[in-house]
């Protein structure tokens, strides 16, 4: 499979705050990408770097590829129409969107409403349509789903999909940890300007596989602890009760979810 | 081309939407022209002669000073900039469309006025139309290279009318067109002679493209176009 994105020793800093500390990461031609993070972990300059938005400091990008964005914080003129935009945008770009996706997007259905008067979720669907006029080959989406309602949510998510079916490659930023599992194929955890963990969602579970979380309850209070080698973390545990002399009257074990160990490790715990 | 000729229709369009060009390229200089022009006109029987002129001088420089700065200040201090960038729409198309849109607009008004101001008030029509013309083109390119400025220069909307105001009201102060600028003071003649609205109103009533009123509008056009390059080249970073 070819790279659609190379990306070496990216480093980007605002003034003294560093934000990204040198990215190595290539996302292949085809795939379903995602950047994750929690906030001010640096997925918006990344891509923004990426996309040629925002200058870096050093590092080397390779695009191969004609680009489309659909951006976290976008807007249009307060009294443009729908498909007025996205006609603008594409005769600029020379190209034309047809009737199928624009009807997948729901634009027709806004086509009266001036963008002022568009939900969050008709915004992203328009923005969405104005990143496909330059019939791109990777498709940039920036949080994408952040605002919508379940509905918006699962109609974006089939949209998406589509997208990859014919052959474009997504790179999306996200902290969406369900968002991601259900859509991705590879993901990059970002932490403290460095890439925390890269793989597949599959392989980020892997890793749940070592870690417990443990509840012990008495009859005074609950206590949660956390191992990688649950026999013996519980052996020990049920010996210093015993040895407090503390009554367990309830105790249980779980793995852990997806979304939890995403936290911790975009968090460097 | 055809892109950019869509672009214009679509600001057209996004102009008389907005309704705030409207007011001030059309209803706030046509109800000036209604009731100055009879106030001019009773007061001082000679004001017949340059009506057209002066109405249309205090016309375009409203619609361009007021008109034109917050639809700059929304698409270039706002993400619609960063959209514009993203999808391969490059960032003057915002400030190309916003100032054709205005210069038709306010073509028209001036046309209206035209028209408007010898039935109305008896106003003598200019010797040569051509020249009147062509030098209302060049003064309205000029107030509109003037309302650029404000409009890249200025973050938000606020502020846009406050440096909007702080322009237009000295400009058709001490332009000439409310009392003949020879009765202001020198200091207050000399700063009228800073804005394009006291050379365009000199050009507009000599009825002759005299070099020495064009060429301080030239000027003015110059610098502003200078300026708001390195304004755009700002933005864009």
């Amino acid at each position: 499979m070819n790279e659609a994105i190379k990306i070496s020793n990216l480093s980007k800093s605002y003034g003294t705050h560093i934000v990204l500390k040198g990215l190595d990461f290539n996302i292949q031609q085809g795939e379903i990408f995602a950047l994750l993070g929690v906030n001010g972990a640096g997925k918006t300059t990344s891509l923004e770097c990426i996309e040629g938005l925002r200058k870096y400091d050093s590092g080397n990008i390779t695009i191969n590829g004609i680009m489309g964005i659909q951006l976290q914080s976008a807007s249009l003129p307060k009294y443009i129409k729908a498909l007025e935009a996205v006609k603008l945008f594409a005769k600029w770009n020379k190209t034309s969107l047809d009737r199928a996706t624009l009807d997948a997007l729901g634009i027709y259905e806004l086509s009266k409403k001036p963008y002022y008067q568009l939900s969050t979720g008709q915004k992203r669907r328009l923005h969405l349509a104005l990143a496909l006029t330059r019939n791109p080959d990777i498709l940039f989406l920036d949080e994408p789903t952040a605002g919508l309602d379940v509905e918006g949510q699962i109609s974006l998510h089939e949209q998406i999909r589509q997208l990859k079916a014919i052959g474009k490659t997504i790179i999306l930023a996200s902290h969406d940890m369900a968002e991601v599992e259900n859509l991705c194929d590879r993901i990059a955890i970002l932490s403290g300007g460095k890439i925390a963990f890269i793989g597949t969602v599959g392989q980020l579970g892997d890793t749940i596989g070592k870690h417990y979380n443990i509840t012990i309850q008495t009859e005074n209070r609950t206590e949660n602890y956390e191992s990688e080698n649950i026999g013996n973390s519980l052996l020990s545990l049920l010996m210093q009760y015993k040895e407090k002399g503390e009554t367990i009257t309830d105790i249980k074990i779980d793995r852990g979810s997806l979304e939890q160990h995403f936290i911790k490790i975009a968090k460097g715990e | 081309m055809g892109a950019f000729l869509y672009g214009v229709s679509l600001q057209w369009k996004l102009d008389i939407r907005s309704k705030t060009l409207l007011i001030t390229c059309y209803i706030v200089p046509l109800l000036f022209f209604v009731i100055m022009g009879g106030i001019f006109t009773s007061v001082m029987p000679e004001a017949r002669y340059t009506l057209i002129q002066s109405m249309t001088v205090f016309g375009v420089t409203m619609g361009a000073l007021i008109g034109l700065p917050p639809s700059l200040v929304e698409i270039y201090s706002s993400d619609i900039k960063k959209v514009y960038k993203a999808n391969g729409v490059p960032l003057i198309l915002g400030l190309a469309l916003t100032n054709i849109s205005s210069y038709i607009h306010l073509f028209l008004m001036s046309i209206i006025l035209y028209i408007a101001a010898p039935l109305a008030f008896n106003a003598e029509i200019p010797k040569n139309p051509g020249m009147y013309f062509i030098s209302l083109a060049v003064f309205i390119a000029v107030s509109l290279s003037i309302a650029s400025i404000i409009g890249l220069a200025v973050k938000d909307q606020a502020k846009t009318s406050m440096f909007s105001i702080i322009v237009f009201l000295p400009s058709t102060m001490l332009s000439g067109i409310m009392f003949p600028i020879e009765l202001l003071p020198k200091t207050f003649e000399t700063i009228g002679k800073l804005f394009p609205a006291t050379w365009g109103y000199k050009l507009l009533a000599e009825n002759a493209f005299k070099f020495e009123s064009l060429l301080p509008l030239l000027l003015i056009f110059i610098l502003a176009t200078v300026m708001c390059s390195i304004l755009l080249r700002r933005i864009d970073k």
